[in-house]
């Protein structure tokens, strides 16, 4: 009878689907570009955090509500990212397609490369540590492949009959990822090695893939001022390392990376997490294009 | 029919914190200590820090007893701090110390935490729009048994909010009565601000209770006033934040805001009769 009941809800599912656009919603602006890439006009894509929030903290509004009711397929970063303000709008869109473990859920996670899972005991010395790793993987053009094969997967479950399309999308998007790649890789190429410090540990997929080395961040703990004797072991170790970029994100304040970069002769380098940040970041290339070029600015 | 259930349940929330805390309300304003609400919720999340420190999961029951136990503790301070005639030391002055003092104790509580602190922050915030049947029923049994214990006690409770001095001739132990009025009171902030975040907490305290002042002087009266303005601007607000898109609790607070200031010009506009006699 379970079996039966399961088998018929999956046939009526699968007819709902058939034929029309598939309504995805994505918690950030990456993941929606992402996702974009690989669904092209097949389905709506639409993001629930913009570019220049911080995706740790969104306001839930009304229309977030209206958007989860109505979604076939939501599509999450994971790690505890969004856990602060989704699962109480998942409660209540009363939706159950789209929750954890449904048919309509997925974590975009789930087949990344995740940095700075701990292993053994979590102390101070290692910075900001989420316990499932650090959620910031979006930033290596490697993952945003693997989130692509993730989504291709599972908008081909739901809609078997544009599975070819899908697939073919996801296989131009690869290509032109990995094209993308060797230019950002050749542009940065001559700065490898070099130390940097961020504000917050959002870049360690991004450092690692291109080569850069972040000595220490400017906030050991988010909403937690540095004490005077972080902000002196950081600027002098700034100054021994020769560390000439701060990196911020947009949503921090900028008065103390300013400080600690007037002290150890640095500059501070505004450089944005996600697409949307700006108006002229549409996608996830001019992302990593903006961000490389400003970054290669700095370093020169 | 979607929206419409999306709009019913944060419209419950706006009503059972309306008919708590526009009558707590009028306490608080005889009282003049307009800012204990926020005080009081600051301390409890400062014991659900402190659990969260020693390692308890943020939403267990231990945490929340941490949390009751250091409100429970405001209280206590805010009763014995009341009247303090040989230095003149007004309470407000007291409130707020307490407040910036177990805020800035919550900060460096979180620097000692090994991890999710970044989360923390956020679910001691509590958002009308996302809460659920659960805690809407939870909380209408909490507070109805607290407004049960204020209407049996309501005499004590008036005569020490309005005249403490005379309680205190008429035999009254103003201070445990006190303890008890802050104990219950904080007992429903630290709920409803998880419900509603600070702001509105605020708002569903002191609003009606001053707006109904600019028309009446009698306390049953005040009462009616600000349950009926309350129930009125959860649900103006409530829609407002629909049609517009604007985050719920921050549009209610508004909401508030403009029917004061309505009210107000109302008032100017249309000046009472004077009392006769009295």
């Amino acid at each position: 009878m379970h079996r039966l009941l399961i088998a018929a809800f999956a046939l009526v599912f699968a007819l709902n689907a058939q034929g029309k656009t598939l309504n995805i919603v994505t918690t950030t602006a990456d993941l929606a570009s992402i996702t974009r890439e690989v669904t092209g006009d097949r389905a709506t894509v639409t993001s629930i955090a913009r570019g220049f929030q911080d995706p740790h903290f969104v306001e839930p509004k009304p229309s977030f509500l209206l958007l989860l009711r109505k979604a076939d397929l939501l599509i999450v970063v994971g790690r505890e990212l969004e856990i602060g303000w989704l699962p109480a709008l998942l409660d209540q869109s009363r939706n159950a397609t789209i929750r954890p473990g449904g048919p309509g859920y997925l974590d975009a996670s789930s087949g990344a490369d995740i940095l700075d899972r701990p292993t053994g005991p979590v102390n101070r010395s290692m910075g900001d540590i989420h316990a499932l790793g650090n959620p910031h993987y979006w930033l290596d053009p490697a993952n945003a492949v693997r989130i692509a094969i993730q989504v291709q997967k599972r908008v081909s479950v739901l809609q078997p009959e544009n599975a070819a399309f899908y697939n073919s999308r996801l296989e131009s998007f690869k290509q032109r990822i990995n094209e993308a790649n060797k230019r950002w890789t050749a542009m940065l190429a001559p700065y490898r090695g070099t130390k940097i410090v961020t504000y917050h540990n959002s870049w360690p997929n991004f450092v690692k893939r291109f080569g850069l080395n972040v000595v220490g961040f400017v906030e050991p703990k988010p909403g937690v001022p540095p004490s005077p004797s972080h902000l002196l072991a950081l600027t002098n170790l700034m100054k021994r390392e020769k560390v000439k970029v701060i990196l911020v994100e947009p949503y921090f304040d900028l008065k103390t990376p300013q400080a600690i970069a007037q002290r150890s002769g640095a500059k501070v380098l505004t450089m944005q997490p996600s697409v949307g940040g700006t108006p002229d970041v549409t996608d996830y290339f001019k992302l990593f294009d903006k961000n490389i070029s400003k970054l290669v600015a700095a370093l020169r | 029919m979607d929206v419409l259930g999306f709009l019913l349940v944060p419209f419950l929330a706006g009503l059972i914190l309306t008919g708590i805390h526009a009558y707590l309300g009028v306490h608080v304003v005889e009282r003049g200590v307009i800012f204990v609400d926020l005080s009081l919720a600051q301390i409890a999340a400062l014991g659900t820090t402190v659990a969260f420190l020693a390692g308890h999961d943020l939403h267990s029951e231990t945490t929340y007893f941490w949390s009751l136990g250091f409100t429970i503790v405001g209280a206590a301070i805010f009763a014995f701090t009341r009247v303090h005639h040989e230095t003149r030391i007004p309470q407000e002055a007291i409130i707020g110390i307490v407040y910036a003092v177990s805020a800035a104790a919550a900060i460096l509580a979180m620097s000692k935490a090994p991890e999710g602190t970044e989360h923390l922050k956020d679910m001691l915030v509590g958002n009308i729009l996302t809460v659920s049947w659960k805690e809407v029923l939870t909380t209408a049994v909490l507070y109805a048994v607290v407004g049960i214990f204020h209407y049996v006690f309501r005499r004590q409770f008036l005569a020490i909010s309005v005249n403490p001095e005379q309680a205190q001739r008429n035999g009254l132990n103003v201070k445990w009565w006190d303890f008890l009025f802050y104990t219950s009171f904080g007992f429903v902030v630290t709920s409803s601000v998880t419900i509603a975040g600070v702001l509105l907490v605020f708002s569903y305290l002191i609003v009606p209770s001053v707006a109904s002042m600019l028309f009446t002087d009698s306390i049953g009266k005040r009462l009616a006033f600000g349950w009926i303005l309350g129930a009125v601007v959860s649900a103006l607000g409530i829609l407002a934040s629909f049609q517009l898109d604007l985050p719920t609790g921050a549009t209610i607070v508004c909401t508030f805001g403009v029917v004061l200031l309505f009210l107000a010009i109302v008032r100017l506009l249309k000046p009472r009769r004077v009392a006769v006699g009295g």
